[in-house]
C-alpha cells in the first residue's frame, strides 16, 4: 500500500512540475511586470534598478524557484484586471464551475449506467440500436452548439407553424412540436445560498437548480455518448466471460448475473476512464461557461485571455492541472481499493 | 507461372474492401455525403452566389434576412444573410472549405509527428519511450482541447489579435496538430510493439539494415490501417476542435469564417430571433463531423479482424 | 428409466451464410450414481455437448432439434426459469479453467452462498455452514479463511477444489465436469481428479466427465462416448471399448496412448505416419509441390474461402491456361 501511494504521489509531482514549467514559461515569454507595474513614464535607468530589485536580471533557474516557492505557498501573483491576487479571483469563481461538474456528473451517471447496461444486455432490441444511433450522433456535436439549441428550443421557444392551424391534427402538431421556452440562460440567477467562504450554491432554491439545468446538461451532452459506448463495450466483454456462464451454470438469476457478477467487472474500467474524464470536462467548461456566461473559472479564463491578464492565465493553468493532478491520482487509488486483484503494490497480481 | 496482369482497378473492384462498402448502406451515404460537402467546398469560388470576402459585394441593407420559406425572405438569398448582409449560403460553402483545410492540414501535421514519435518511442523503447509516452500521458490527461485552448491563448497573446487573425489558419493547424499528436502516437507504438515481435523484423536486422530502414521501410507499411483508421477520426475531431477554438474566439477571425466562427457570430443574434445564423452553419459541422465519424466508424469494422466474426 | 437421456440432440451454431452443426443428433444416457465419459479430439463438440444439457451454450449456437429427458422432463423444452431450478442444484457444472471460472471481484463466500440461496430459502449464516462443511470436504486447509478471500489468493489447485466444493453445495444428481484437469499443473491433476472420483462415490453422485485424456477415462469411468466431428461414433462399456475398439478412429487414439503399465509408456505411432516416414527414407518422390494460388481454387470452390468473391476473382485471373 505505502509503496504504491509512493509511486502515485512521485508521479502526481513530477506532472505538477512539468506543468509548473510550462506555466513559468508562459508567465516569463508573455507578461512583462514592468509594463504593469511602474507604465511607460519611467526613465531606463530606473527601470534596470527596479528590474534588478525585482530579480528580474537573475538566471532563469533562480526565477523559477522563486516562481515555484511563491506557488508552494500560495502566492501565484496578482490578477491585472482585479487587482488582487489571483488564487482570491480563482476561489471566487471556483465554486460555481464545481457545481456544473457535479451537475453534469450526477446526468452522466445516472442516465449512462443503466442505458448502457441495457444496450449490453439486449444488444439486438431497437431502443438499443436507438440509443447506439444517438449517442453516434452525440459524439458529432461540439458542446456548444448542443448547447446553443438547447437555448432556442427551451430558453427562447420555437413556435411551429407548418401545418395547417385550422384543422385539429394541423393544431396539434404545431403545439406538439412547439416549445414553450423560459429555461433561464444566463448567468447563476440572483439568489444563491451562502455555503462557506466563497462559496455560494445554486443547488438549494429552485431558482439556482432551473439556472443549472441547461448548463450542465450542455456540458453532460459530451461525454455521455463516450460513457454509453464505453460501459456498453466493456460489459458485452464481461458477459462473453466464462465466470458469468459459470454464475449461469451455478443457477443465479439473471439480475443477479448482470447486475452484480457483469456490473461489478464492468464498473472497475470505468471507474478509471470515467475520473480522468471528469478532469477533462472541466475543459469543456470553458466552452459551456462562455455560452451560458456562467460565472466559473473556464469563463474567467476566458476574458483573461481577451484582457491579456497574464497572472490570472498562468494561475488558471496551475489550479486546473493540480485538479487535474490529483483526481487521477484519486482514480487511481480509488481502483486500487476497489478492485481485489490490485494489491495496492503499484503492480497488478 | 501466370502472364494476365491484374490492373490496380481491378484488384479494387475484387477487394474485401469495396466488397463490404458496397454492402453498406450507412458507408456509401455517408461517402456520397462527404464526398458533395468535400467538392461543394473545393468549388466553392465557383458555386457560391456572392463572395463574402470581398466587402464590395456585401451590403449592410440586406443584413439578418430569413432562409427562403420564411415570412421577410430574399429569393437571391436562399439560406438568409447574416448580420453583415452576407448571403449565408455563401459563407457557409466558404467556411466548409476553411474547416475542411484545417481539419486535413491538423491530421497531416499530427500523423507527422504521431508516426515519428510513435515508430521511435515503439522500436527504440527504453527512455525515449518512457518520455515521449509520459509526455503524450500528460497531455492525454490534460485533454487535447485545454491543450489546444491554452497554445491557442498564448499564440494569440504573443501575436497581437490582427497578427494571429492574418496567419489563423497556420496556427490553427499548427495548434490542433500539437494537441492531438498523441492519439496517433499511442496507435502506432501499439502496433509498432505487436509488430516488432514477429520475425520480418528479425530477418531484416540480420540482413544488415539500418534502424530507419527497418523502422520506416519494413514496419511501418504494417502498422497503416490503424493509423488509417483513428486519422479518420481525427479529421472529425480537429474539425470539432477548430469550431471550438473559434468559437472561443482564439481562432479563424469574422472576416474569413470557418463553420465555427459562423456559429459564434450568429449566437449573438439568437436571442433576437435570427436562429439561422447560428443554427444552419451549426448543422452543417454536424452532418460533416457526423459523416466522417460513420466512415471513421465503417473503417475500423473492416480493418480491425479481430471483427470479422460479428 | 436412465438418470438422463439425451435423444437425437442437434445443436447449430448460426454463422454467416447458414448453420454450422456441431452436434448431429447425438444419443446417450446417464444411470443414477453412474460416471460416464465423454473423449474426442478438440472440436469434436464434447463441450458443446456438455453445454447443451443445461442450454448453456454460447450465443450463436442453438439447440436444432432433438430432447434432453432428465427424470422424464425435457430439458430442451423447458422455460429459462424452470431450467434456471435444475442448474447448479440437482445438476452441476465443473468449468475447465479454475482460473477463469471464479468471478474475480466476489469473495468465495459470496459466490458460494448465492448458490445456495439461489436455490434453498435459508439464511446467510446457514448457507455458511453448508459451504465450509463442502469446502472441508474438498480438504482444502483452514477453509473459515477462504471464505473471505478473493479467487486470486488463491492457486489454481486450491480453485478448482472450491469448484468442486460448489458443485457440491446442493447434493446434485449429475455433475457435469468438462475437462477439469486440463488447465491445472500435471503434478496436481491425478489429486484433483481422485477427489473428484472419491466424492462421487461416496456422495452416489453421476459424473460425466468430458476429456480429451482417455488414460483418466479408462481409470474413473464406467462407460463411455467416443465423438468426432459432431457425432458419437463409438459407445459403450469403458474396459470392453479400451481392449477392443471397433472404430478405426478410436482404435488410433488408444494407440496413440503410452502403453500403460510399460514404465517410460513407449508410443506406438500411427501405422499411416510409418507409411510416410518410408516413402520418405526409400526416396520416392513426392508429387510436385503446387504453388498455393493453385491449390487453394478448388478449396474457394468447394467455398472453404470466407471470401468467395474477393478470392475467386483473383484467382481466376491468375490460373494458368
Amino acid at each position: 500500500m505505502l509503496a504504491f501511494l509512493v509511486q502515485r504521489i512521485s508521479q502526481a509531482l513530477l506532472v505538477m512540475f512539468v506543468i509548473s514549467v510550462v506555466a513559468f514559461a508562459i508567465q516569463d515569454g508573455l507578461g512583462d511586470p514592468l509594463q504593469e507595474m511602474v507604465g511607460m513614464s519611467v526613465s531606463q535607468e530606473e527601470r534596470e534598478a527596479i528590474r534588478e530589485e525585482l530579480g528580474l536580471n537573475d538566471p532563469m533557474v533562480i526565477q523559477y524557484l522563486r516562481f515555484a516557492g511563491n506557488a508552494l505557498q500560495g502566492d501565484l501573483g496578482n490578477s491585472y484586471f482585479y487587482s488582487k491576487p489571483t488564487l482570491a479571483v480563482i476561489a471566487e469563481h471556483l465554486p460555481a464551475t464545481l457545481e456544473l461538474v457535479i451537475g453534469a456528473s450526477l446526468i452522466i451517471i445516472l442516465l449512462s449506467v443503466p442505458i448502457g447496461v441495457y444496450s449490453a444486455i439486449r444488444p439486438q432490441a431497437w431502443l438499443s440500436k436507438f440509443f447506439m444511433g444517438v449517442s453516434t450522433v452525440g459524439i458529432s456535436i461540439p458542446v456548444f452548439l448542443t448547447a446553443i439549441v438547447l437555448i432556442q428550443l427551451f430558453s427562447i421557444g420555437v413556435t411551429v407553424n407548418w401545418f395547417p392551424s385550422d384543422t385539429a391534427w394541423g393544431q396539434w402538431l404545431n403545439e406538439a412540436l412547439s416549445t414553450e421556452g423560459g429555461l433561464p440562460s444566463y448567468g447563476r440567477g440572483e439568489h444563491l445560498t451562502p455555503l462557506f467562504g466563497t462559496w455560494e450554491s445554486g443547488f438549494f432554491t429552485s431558482e439556482g437548480l432551473m439556472h443549472l439545468l441547461l448548463p450542465s446538461v450542455s456540458l453532460a451532452s459530451i461525454m455521455l455518448p463516450l460513457f454509453i459506448r464505453l460501459i456498453r463495450a466493456e460489459m458485452m466483454e464481461v458477459l462473453q466471460s466464462d465466470y458469468i456462464r459459470y454464475a449461469r451454470a451455478k443457477g443465479l438469476s439473471a439480475w443477479r448475473i448482470n447486475f452484480l457478477h457483469a456490473l461489478k467487472n464492468t464498473m472497475l474500467p470505468v471507474i478509471t476512464v470515467g475520473g480522468v474524464q471528469i478532469g477533462i470536462m472541466v475543459a469543456y467548461t470553458i466552452l459551456t461557461e462562455t455560452v451560458f456566461q456562467w460565472p466559473g473559472v473556464g469563463l474567467m479564463f476566458l476574458e483573461a485571455i481577451t484582457r491579456s491578464d497574464i497572472p490570472l492565465i498562468v494561475a488558471y493553468l496551475m489550479v486546473v492541472g493540480l485538479i487535474f493532478v490529483v483526481t487521477n491520482t484519486l482514480v487511481d487509488l480509488i481502483y486500487g481499493l476497489v478492485n481485489p486483484t490490485v494489491k495496492l503494490t503499484g503492480k497488478k497480481a | 507461372m501466370t502472364t494476365a496482369t491484374v490492373s490496380r482497378w481491378d484488384r479494387f473492384r475484387e477487394s474485401f474492401f469495396w466488397y463490404s462498402f458496397k454492402r453498406d448502406k450507412v458507408a456509401i451515404l455517408s461517402f456520397l455525403v462527404l464526398l458533395t460537402m468535400v467538392l461543394a467546398a473545393v468549388f466553392a469560388p465557383w458555386l457560391a452566389p456572392t463572395n463574402p470576402y470581398d466587402l464590395a459585394q456585401i451590403d449592410i441593407m440586406n443584413s439578418e434576412l430569413p432562409p427562403v420559406g420564411m415570412a421577410g425572405a430574399d429569393p437571391a438569398f436562399p439560406l438568409g444573410t447574416d448580420a453583415q448582409g452576407r448571403d449565408l449560403l455563401s459563407t457557409i460553402l466558404y467556411g466548409t472549405r476553411v474547416s475542411l483545410v484545417i481539419g486535413f492540414g491538423a491530421v497531416l501535421l499530427q500523423a507527422a509527428l504521431g508516426i515519428l514519435f510513435g515508430l521511435l518511442a515503439g522500436y527504440l523503447g527504453g527512455k525515449v519511450d518512457a518520455i515521449l509516452m509520459r509526455i503524450a500521458d500528460v497531455q492525454l490527461s490534460f485533454s487535447t482541447l485545454m491543450v489546444a485552448i491554452i497554445v491557442g491563448a498564448v499564440f494569440k497573446a504573443s501575436f497581437g489579435n490582427l497578427m494571429f487573425g492574418e496567419i489563423a489558419i497556420y496556427m490553427l493547424i499548427f495548434i490542433i496538430g500539437v494537441a492531438e499528436w498523441p492519439q496517433i502516437a499511442r496507435t502506432v507504438r501499439a502496433s509498432v510493439l505487436a509488430e516488432k515481435k514477429k520475425e520480418y523484423v528479425d530477418a531484416a536486422k540480420v540482413m544488415g539494415f539500418g534502424t530507419g530502414r527497418i523502422m520506416f521501410r519494413h514496419i511501418l507499411p504494417n502498422t497503416l490501417s490503424p493509423i488509417f483508421v483513428i486519422a479518420t477520426v481525427q479529421i472529425a475531431n480537429a474539425i470539432i476542435s477548430e469550431a471550438a477554438l473559434s468559437f472561443l474566439g482564439l481562432g479563424m477571425p469574422e472576416t474569413q469564417p470557418s463553420l465555427g466562427s459562423l456559429i459564434k457570430s450568429g449566437f449573438d443574434y439568437i436571442q433576437s430571433g435570427s436562429w439561422w445564423i447560428t443554427l444552419i452553419p451549426g448543422l452543417v459541422l454536424v452532418v460533416l463531423v457526423l459523416v466522417i465519424n460513420l466512415l471513421g466508424d465503417w473503417l475500423r469494422d473492416v480493418m480491425n479482424p479481430r471483427l470479422y466474426k460479428g | 428409466m436412465a438418470l438422463l437421456e439425451v435423444k437425437d440432440l442437434d445443436v447449430r451454431f448460426a454463422v454467416r451464410g447458414g448453420d454450422l452443426k456441431a452436434l448431429r443428433r447425438i444419443s446417450f444416457s446417464l444411470d443414477k450414481g453412474e460416471r460416464l465419459g465423454l473423449v474426442g479430439e478438440s472440436g469434436a463438440g464434447k463441450s458443446v455437448a456438455a453445454f447443451s444439457i443445461l442450454n448453456l451454450i454460447a450465443k450463436p449456437g442453438y439447440i436444432a432439434g432433438g430432447q434432453i429427458l432428465f427424470e422424464g422432463r425435457d430439458l430442451a423444452a423447458m422455460s429459462e426459469r424452470e431450467l434456471r431450478r435444475i442448474r447448479g442444484n440437482r445438476i452441476a457444472m465443473i468449468f475447465q479453467d479454475p482460473m477463469m471460472t471464479l468471478n474475480p471481484v466476489l469473495t468465495i463466500g459470496t459466490q458460494m452462498v448465492e448458490a445456495i440461496q439461489a436455490h434453498r430459502k435459508i439464511s446467510r449464516r446457514q448457507a455458511r455452514e453448508i459451504a465450509l462443511d463442502r469446502l472441508r470436504k474438498v480438504q482444502i486447509p483452514s477453509p473459515e479463511k477462504r471464505l473471505d478471500q478473493y479467487p486470486h489468493e488463491l492457486s489454481g489447485g486450491m480453485r478448482q477444489r472450491v469448484i468442486i466444493a460448489i458443485a457440491l453445495l446442493l447434493d446434485p444428481d449429475i455433475i457435469i465436469a468438462d475437462e477439469p484437469t486440463t488447465a491445472l499443473d500435471v503434478t496436481i491433476q491425478a489429486e484433483i481428479m481422485a477427489l473428484l472420483l472419491e466424492l462421487c462415490e461416496r456422495e452416489n453422485v453421476a459424473l460425466m466427465l468430458i476429456t480429451h485424456d482417455l488414460g483418466v477415462v479408462s481409470q474413473v469411468t464406467q462407460r463411455m462416448l467416443v465423438m468426432y466431428s459432431g457425432r458419437i461414433i463409438e459407445q459403450g462399456p469403458t474396459r470392453e471399448i479400451i481392449n477392443d475398439a471397433q472404430h478405426p478412429y478410436t482404435q488410433g487414439l488408444i494407440n496413440a496412448l503410452p502403453q500403460m503399465g510399460e514404465p517410460g509408456g513407449a508410443i506406438v505411432p500411427d501405422p499411416r505416419l510409418h507409411a510416410v516416414a518410408e516413402e520418405r527414407a526409400l526416396g520416392v518422390p513426392l508429387p510436385p509441390p503446387l504453388p498455393l494460388r493453385q491449390r487453394a481454387v478448388p478449396a474457394v470452390d468447394a467455398g472453404l474461402c470466407p471470401f468467395r468473391q474477393r478470392g475467386r476473382g483473383l484467382l481466376r485471373s491468375e490460373q494458368p491456361d
